[in-house]
């Protein structure tokens, strides 16, 4: 039993003459808190699942149980930032050998044959490109999604729209609405993290952000490029006083919030702010442990391969593991307009043995049935030479079509979803929108995406707005 | 699939369609198939326009008795706007849905039923293309119709999708874009309430909803109020007394000059323009190989901007300043003007892509000023609002007439004192040896010997890190200014079809846009153009100037503006709350020589922004995000005014202006306001992410307003916060002090401005009284977790407060707390602290 539990149980008598205990004024505020939020969910008559309603409005992180049952329960999204070239990647195109370097019909330019062989692997034959040889052997277990496609082929639009469902406005994210729909299994760690090696990712926080949802469903955001646990999130303890005498201030503080808020009624944004204070004071145990990936054995570090991106899918499997419902690692530098021969097999690089070797890790551990993975960009690349590259040639943006990999729970393994046209240029068959492939994601975890909604503004809003359809040859 | 190029010969301009260009019909060939989400948004515009007045009353009967009914019964459901999931990117239920096609290409090819995919498919002659599908074949009579039909030239009166009706309407409907009025002020049934104008417009809003306003804030919540609003500061509590032993009618007027005429104004009011400006001290994108990513000289626009807000210069003027400051004849007395131009240069460098940068140029201009999202016009005419690609390559002209000196111009006069003589000496040693090393690397191109290149763009690279460290760091290097300059041969931009530079359309001349332009708009040959564009923002006929700026001042004063998406008043931003008030007060900014000051101070002087933040269950369900002003806004403190007001509460805020910024994560005890701490585009800090930072990579009128655990364990546990709490408690006024309850009654006057309720002091005696005498003891379970410790620590860093990761500092074991220091400290931590009621 650490400090706080042991304090919990010891109520603060005295001020309980004058004041409501903590507890109560927690619970309290919970309810009031959470009823903001759950209005819409119950009020709205759009996410019935009776039983765990009365508990759940008591406080908005409870898990709760989607629309119908699914294996998924936990998601993590490898983001490939920067737009991974499909055609050197997941999606052969002998074409583009054959014409290289001749104009073809339907792309501005000429071909490019991709640099990289591909070769058939695992079970199902799956061609993969040589950039990807740990990954060719997980192919057994992997969907390829090669008939991808977006709206806007521009690098921070897009990261926001792959992210949010939207290209300007600000609209919850992916990670905010699974949590707002499923709640947390661990109500010490912010139930939505984001790991990024470094700065922000175009459009910064909107590709994390709650938007109109409840602040609690944020995503929260940590620079992995620290490696020491106490410093990954930035105080995360507490240099001058010991836990326990932290509890006592913090008890104070609230108490100081109350009659703060008797004063002004009830407001959201106070509320939200206090839940925020008990998750930062149990994330100073929590999360230190759960970052730490030094407590994993030397072997296991080996096989992820002690990178930032093997780090980075260590911890996600640690948070995992702990309930996190939701983690989203960055993993960009796509991005290659030129030098694509030498520069995309070094992002390959990064993210092959990691991502291999997350998916057996997960599969040992039972876990790999109840997590969704992806890993994928926000668009691809043209099947001719980008004409910024002259001599060392790179590909451009290209809107049109892209790979995008899923595996795990509920996930159809050692498929191949959709094509695009003989050069890589469009997706033609079984096309994929990325409205599409949310909805298919939240089905994936138990979700009608139309009845995942929330009233705001006189409009009941849902990720993927007025579109989408689940891709049913995706899942098992 | 890409669709043929469609037949022009349809394309006459007529007066209602002028807009239209030949590059519009170059842009309708961009992948219409993929745009299903968007699809109406995109079929905007098409080139085979065909009035219905064009049509016969016969053509028009035959396609309403005929065609219409067999499309919308058998087609429609796949092949319209309507449709759940449109098929094949075919679109029946518009004209220019039918003759534009789908992915397979044209519907339709009027006149010509053998080539038309349509015909061909109903006829079910190609087993690949049979429509209706499943069997659904038409009547022979339906085919026979729609035959019919082609071989007419297929009449359509169907002239517009409604989305296109919606773009052509709003071109001349939207508000936004109405001439600025000053409307009339409206009577109101309580005629008591309204102070000034700008009440009766609210009390008139709310009267019709039969709401009445909240009764006035207490003076003290007032002053704290007015003064974070203003100083971004707490009052002191000197400055409380003052205000309320005043018993003059015009105290409060009196409080609002005495801030107005502070320097922290600029201060708090020049941070907000900087989130317009996406300010940053580094470059972004850079070619790391070979430049530095560092704007040695950001800053001196970061001063202009506060000391143009202190100045109270005319807004029209800093906007002519900022675009042009080089062309004015002012500039000749006073070269610091230049600095003004540091708006367009402080942008990312988008790794030396010029028209990225020219599109960030835009961009910042066109959102920051008139609130209007021109850069969307940049592959493809804007898809809500009525501005062509061809305005924004028209812009685009005049920012690539616009070039920046190879060295930033030095705007202060130069004496020879020796400081500068050995930062001269400095600088010239590194030029000439930058020009020996480009000398080297050009010579070694030809060779191609890729090691020793490598070797030459390192060493150009580490020259150019020099240069950029002698210019922040040397007591000799003179203020220069980040400007720009018309280039040599100012010229017009070609539209760059679907945004690609290699994909030239017609060249369009330098002008300003054409919603906001009278007929006939002239081309701007002044140079580049830039001077001309800043008078058309600044031209009093253009209404967007005025009402973004006021919305903007009324946001930071309400917490929402008129119009809650500052940078976007275009056509899917939610109408304004109060239009009506609005204009006046932007036609009287006009009116009145666009002073802010003024502005403020007949806003601030309003009942409107004077009352309480009470809630009001009731009025909360009628009006829940108080658009309708019932209640003052509860605001969040943002992370500077969080931080200055921390530094000014334990007596430690540094108040010098301007100069160098300070890097707040390498000194972390800087006791500097917070605007005046380094902005790294590239690497913002976590604490400022942390805090919905403004995102310096564009403007950004509104900050995100998030409560993530990482902030209150910013309160809870950074030194930043704790040192000061144990500072308060080590003032001499504390310890002064007769008694713990005078301690009490302190430390709230000094952090909330207001004296402890009993119960308030009752909690503050006991939480002070039952504080344990402690030893620093951790428990077990955390001594076992890993120290830091695999940076070195630098010597003498331990005691320093520090603000980001990488810090050992912060981890260390500190002294334990007393009482005292614990409980300012929790003061600090609770809401009231962050918040502004």
């Amino acid at each position: 039993m650490n400090a706080y539990d042991k304090h919990k149980q010891e109520p603060t008598a005295r001020l309980a003459d004058y004041f409501l205990t903590r507890r109560q004024f927690l619970n309290r505020a919970g309810m009031g808190f959470g009823a903001l939020g759950l209005a819409a969910l119950f009020g709205e008559g759009v996410f019935l699942n009776d039983a765990p309603a009365a508990q759940a409005a008591a406080d908005s992180m409870l898990p709760r149980t989607p629309h119908f049952p699914a294996k998924a329960k936990h998601v993590v999204h490898i983001f490939a930032q920067g737009a991974p070239s499909h055609v050197d990647t997941w999606d052969p195109k002998p074409s583009l050998t054959k014409y290289d370097g001749k104009a073809i019909s339907g792309a501005d330019g000429v071909a490019m044959a991709s640099p990289f062989k591909f070769s058939k692997h695992g079970q199902c034959g799956i061609e993969v490109s040589e950039v990807f040889p740990k990954l060719g052997e997980m192919v057994d277990d992997l969907c390829v999604v090669r008939s991808c496609y977006t709206d806007i082929p521009a690098h921070e639009v897009a990261t926001v729209f792959m992210n949010t469902g939207s290209s300007r406005l600000a609209r919850p994210s992916l990670g905010s609405w699974v949590l707002y729909g499923l709640g947390s299994e661990n109500q010490n760690l912010p139930g939505y993290i984001s790991l990024r090696p470094g700065g922000p990712p175009p459009g910064g926080s909107a590709n994390w952000q709650s938007a109109f949802l409840p602040g609690t469903y944020q995503g929260v955001s940590i620079n992995t490029k620290v490696t020491a646990v106490d410093q990954l999130i930035e105080n995360i303890r507490n240099p001058y006083i010991p836990l326990k005498e932290q509890r006592r201030q913090l008890d104070l503080v609230h108490q100081l919030n109350e009659l703060h808020a008797q004063n002004l009624q009830k407001d959201a944004d106070l509320e939200a702010r206090l839940q925020s204070y008990e998750m930062a004071f149990k994330m100073q145990t929590e999360a230190t442990d759960a970052f730490n990936i030094a407590k994993e054995p030397a072997a296991v570090r080996d096989a992820y391969g002690r990178t930032s991106q093997g780090n980075q899918l260590l911890i996600a499997r640690r948070l995992i593991e702990r309930g996190v419902r939701f983690v989203q690692v960055w993993a960009g530098g796509w991005d290659h307009h030129q030098d694509i021969e030498d520069r995309l097999p070094e992002r390959a690089k990064e993210i092959d043995q990691p991502l291999a070797a997350f998916i057996a890790d997960l599969k040992q551990r039972n876990l790999f049935d109840e997590t969704l993975v992806i890993w994928g960009g926000e668009f691809g690349r043209k099947p001719v030479k980008d004409r910024n590259g002259n001599d060392n040639p790179g590909r451009d943006h290209n809107a049109k079509a892209f790979t995008t990999l899923l595996a795990g729970g509920g996930v159809k393994g050692g498929t191949v979803y959709g094509a695009t046209d003989e050069f890589g240029a469009a997706a033609i068959v079984d096309k994929v929108h990325i409205h599409d492939l949310h909805a298919t994601m939240l089905a994936l975890l138990g979700f009608d995406h139309k009845k995942l909604t929330y009233r705001y503004n006189g409009r009941d809003f849902r990720l993927t707005d007025v579109a989408g359809s689940v891709v049913k040859g995706i899942m098992a | 699939m890409r669709n043929p190029k469609p037949q022009t010969t349809n394309t006459k301009e007529t007066p209602k369609t002028k807009l239209q260009t030949a590059s519009w019909s170059r842009g309708a060939l961009w992948g219409f198939g993929d745009w299903n989400f968007f699809g109406v948004c995109c079929l905007v515009f098409s080139v085979w326009r065909c009035e219905a007045a064009d049509l016969t009353p016969a053509q028009t009967q035959f396609f309403e008795n005929k065609i219409r009914p067999v499309l919308a019964e058998h087609c429609y459901q796949c092949h319209s706007t309507r449709a759940e999931k449109v098929r094949g990117g075919l679109l029946l239920d518009t004209r220019e849905g039918v003759l534009k096609g789908g992915e397979t290409g044209p519907a339709v090819v009027p006149s010509d039923p053998e080539k038309s995919l349509l015909i061909k498919a109903v006829r079910y002659t190609d087993p690949d293309l049979q429509m209706p599908p499943k069997d659904k074949k038409l009547s022979a009579h339906q085919i026979a119709d729609l035959e019919t039909w082609v071989k007419l030239g297929a009449p359509d009166p169907r002239i517009a999708s409604a989305a296109q009706k919606a773009w052509k309407d709003s071109s001349k409907d939207h508000w936004a874009w109405q001439p600025l009025t000053r409307p009339v002020v409206p009577e109101t049934k309580d005629a008591a309430w309204p102070k000034t104008p700008v009440d009766n417009f609210i009390l008139a809003k709310l009267e019709e909803k039969n709401l009445k306003p909240n009764p006035p804030a207490d003076q003290r919540t007032l002053i704290r109020r007015t003064t974070f609003d203003l100083l971004g500061l707490p009052p002191t509590t000197a400055e409380v007394d003052a205000f309320l032993n005043d018993e003059s009618p015009d105290a409060f007027a009196k409080v609002v000059d005495r801030l107005l005429a502070s320097p922290r104004y600029g201060e708090r009011w020049g941070r907000h323009w900087l989130d317009v400006a996406r300010y940053s001290d580094t470059k972004g994108q850079i070619r790391r190989q070979r430049e530095d990513p560092n704007y040695p000289y950001a800053w001196t626009y970061r001063d202009y901007v506060i000391k143009s807000f202190n100045d109270d210069k005319p807004y029209n003027i800093f906007i002519i300043e900022q675009l042009a400051a080089d062309k004015l004849p002012a500039t000749k007395r006073n070269p610091t003007n230049l600095t003004a131009l540091g708006f367009l240069t402080v942008g990312d460098r988008f790794m030396g892509m010029p028209n990225d940068i020219i599109n960030d140029r835009i961009d910042v201009v066109t959102k920051g000023f008139l609130g209007l999202t021109v850069s969307c016009a940049r592959c493809h005419d804007h898809k809500f609002d009525p501005i062509p690609t061809k305005d924004y390559y028209s812009l685009h002209g005049i920012f690539a007439s616009t070039t920046e000196p190879a060295v930033e111009t030095v705007v202060q006069k130069i004496e020879n004192t020796p400081d500068y003589l050995d930062y001269y000496k400095q600088r010239n040693q590194l030029e000439d040896k930058k020009e020996q090393l480009e000398k080297e690397f050009r010579d070694l191109r030809r060779t191609r010997d890729r090691e020793k290149l490598r070797e030459v763009q390192r060493a150009i690279r580490q020259n150019a890190g020099a240069v950029a460290r002698l210019e922040m760091t040397h007591a000799g290097a003179p203020m220069r200014a980040m400007r720009v300059q018309d280039s040599t041969r100012p010229h017009d931009s070609p539209v760059f079809i679907r945004g690609e530079a290699q994909n030239r359309g017609p060249v369009v001349p330098r002008r300003f846009l054409e919603i906001l332009s009278p007929p006939n708009r002239p081309a701007l040959t002044n140079g580049s153009g830039r001077l001309e564009l800043a008078h058309a923002l600044v031209n009093p006929a253009n209404p967007l100037t005025p009402r973004v700026m006021i919305n903007r001042l009324w946001q930071h004063h309400f917490g929402e503006g008129f119009v809650t998406t500052p940078d976007d008043l275009g056509t899917m931003s939610e109408p304004p709350s109060h239009p009506e008030l609005l204009d006046y007060l932007a036609s009287r900014f006009v009116a009145e020589g666009w002073r802010l000051k003024q502005i403020h101070r007949l806003i601030l002087l309003s009942s409107v922004y004077q009352q309480s933040s009470a809630n009001n269950p009731r009025y909360a369900q009628v009006d829940p995000n108080n658009r309708l002003l019932w209640r003052a806004n509860i605001q969040r403190l943002e992370f500077e005014a969080l931080r200055d007001s921390l530094l000014a509460i334990g007596g430690s805020l540094d108040e010098r202006m301007y100069g160098r910024p300070v890097n707040l994560e390498r000194n972390p005890d800087s006791t500097r306001r917070t605007i005046y701490g380094t902005v790294d585009r590239s690497d913002v800090l976590d604490v400022l992410l942390n805090f919905d930072f403004a995102n310096p990579d564009m403007p950004s009128g509104k900050r995100y307003k998030t409560f993530v655990p990482q902030q209150a364990l910013f309160l809870m546990n950074s030194p930043v916060v704790v040192e000061q709490a144990k500072r308060v408690v080590s003032l001499k006024a504390f310890e002064d002090c007769v008694n713990d309850t005078a301690r009490i009654q302190f430390l709230y006057e000094r952090i909330y401005q207001r004296p402890a309720r009993a119960d308030e002091l009752h909690l503050g005696l006991e939480f002070v009284a039952q504080t344990p005498i402690t030893e620093m003891s951790m428990p077990a379970a955390d001594a076992a977790l890993p120290r830091s410790g695999d940076r070195p620590r630098r010597p003498g860093a331990q005691q320093m407060p520090r603000f980001q990761k990488n810090r050992p500092a912060a981890t260390q074991k500190r002294a334990p707390l007393t009482g005292w220091q614990e409980y300012a400290h929790a003061l600090l931590q609770a809401n009231e602290a962050s918040f502004v009621n």
